[in-house]
């Protein structure tokens, strides 16, 4: 069951466009979204949280389009960026605090075991921590109210090579727990670790909306790994 | 007390906001533009503004379970908290120099403008000048800060001047009244003042929601 969709979504910038851009998310699976920097990984994502207003195109989650249930879609779904700090003068537990009480579905035991997992402490504030520290607490706010759709740019930017082994370990976890995530990134060995399926941007335009090893067959040359064949991919373009 | 407005206590706003506050007391400042107590109020306001844009708080906000409009609102929610607590503040000490304080040597040779219920309604014109020019101007971009502040400025100091200036001219001399002296008059401009409050206030709020609606962020 598609439980997102993106049809014939199209953005204009005076210098970059996004065309025609359509793509849909199944149900319990998770999706490497991939593509160059600058190809329109972060606008079409933007365009999935109604940040930017698109020109044209529909957007729809749970059979519902976003424009006019921007709310309840957003109870529903979790967002996390690698890149951005919130409030970094404010502990963590102020920041939360707030937080919790815009979600009707905030479950505080699962908030507490990813601060444990995570190894956060909750005296601590954005600004005290390193880069990959600050892409879990983000990550943390998208997973303590029960999201059943994850949004994730760039989650594993910064992160060492632990930290980003335990993330791909838990987006299996979550995908076992029939979460759907979505997940932007230019690190192709995170796609091989744990992605189903492959939406690959170039230029504001999709090239390719499918399973990885469609993909891979479709694309793929014998013994190409994933890297190689998106760098292949990105030369030709 | 809504989410967006709690939000924007805890996480938005600058201790300093709150401190600005007390630039409530100037009212009780002989010999002194005291209409500059509310401009300070506001002052408070815009830093909070200033650190919530670097802590990347709109966006925050707007990725949170709420409709855009929510976001406009708790913005506006938290100056009109501020500006209506500076102005009870004010109004309490108003009082006081109307009447207990109303026998003192420094009010009586007071030459700048008396506090008394016309102030009260200029301070809550300055507040709504506030609200339209600079909170409203601020959501045309949700980060652009610098020149709706100066606008409000220049505005905020034209009204503050044509205050203390007004009540000098021939048959205007009510509009500094001393004490309760005049004080149907009295009541009458503060009242006028709240309503350009909630107009200036209630219609930017509508614009800056349209504003906010079509920008991206």
């Amino acid at each position: 069951m598609n439980i997102v969709e993106l049809k014939d979504v199209c953005k204009s910038y005076p210098a970059f466009s996004l065309k025609n851009v359509s793509f849909s998310l199944e149900s319990g699976r998770i999706t490497g979204f991939i593509g160059r920097n600058g190809a329109g990984k972060t606008t079409t994502i933007k365009s999935m949280l109604n940040l930017i207003h698109t020109d044209s195109g529909e957007i729809s989650y749970f059979g519902m389009p976003l424009a006019g249930n921007e709310t309840e879609i957003k109870q529903r779904i979790g967002y996390s960026t690698g890149t951005v700090s919130w409030y970094p003068r404010k502990t963590i537990r102020e920041i939360i605090s707030v937080t919790k009480s815009f979600y009707r579905s905030w479950d505080e035991d699962a908030y507490r075991r990813y601060m444990e997992l995570f190894a956060l402490d909750e005296g601590k504030k954005p600004i005290e921590l390193s880069e990959g520290m600050k892409v879990k607490f983000n990550l943390l706010l998208a997973l303590s109210h029960r999201a059943e759709v994850l949004i994730l740019d760039e989650p594993t930017s910064g992160l060492d090579p632990f930290s980003r082994d335990e993330l791909l370990e838990l987006f299996k976890t979550l995908r076992g727990h029939g979460a759907t995530i979505l997940f932007s990134t230019h690190i192709t060995s995170d796609l091989e670790r744990c992605a189903d399926d492959i939406v690959y941007i170039s230029s504001g335009q999709i090239r390719a909306a499918c399973s990885r090893e469609d993909f891979m067959r479709r694309f793929g040359r014998p013994d190409e790994t994933l890297e190689e064949l998106f760098l292949r991919l990105e030369r030709e373009a | 007390m809504g989410s967006m407005l709690k939000k924007e206590m805890r996480l938005s706003a600058l201790l300093l906001t709150y401190l600005f506050i007390g630039f409530a007391f100037m009212t009780l400042l002989p010999g002194y533009p005291i209409l500059c107590g509310a401009f300070f109020i506001t002052l408070g306001i815009f830093q909070s503004f200033q650190s919530a844009r670097e802590a990347n708080d709109v966006t925050f906000s707007a990725l949170l379970p709420v409709a855009k409009r929510d976001v406009v609102k708790g913005k506006y929610q938290f100056a009109a908290f501020i500006e209506l607590c500076g102005f009870a503040l004010m109004a309490v000490l108003t009082a006081l120099r109307m009447t207990s304080l109303a026998d003192s040597p420094v009010y009586r040779s007071n030459t700048l403008m008396n506090a008394n219920p016309f102030f009260l309604g200029m301070a809550l014109v300055i507040f709504g000048l506030f609200n339209a020019i600079f909170v409203g101007g601020f959501f045309r971009t949700a980060y652009k800060l610098g020149g709706n502040f100066i606008a409000y400025t220049v505005a905020a100091f034209i009204a503050i001047g044509a205050a203390e200036a007004m009540h000098h001219f021939p048959g205007l001399g009510a509009l500094n009244a001393f004490g309760l002296d005049h004080l149907g008059l009295q009541i009458g401009l503060l009242l006028g003042g709240a309503a350009i409050y909630a107009a200036l206030t209630i219609l930017s709020y509508n614009k800056a929601c349209r504003d906010f609606d079509r920008i991206d962020l």
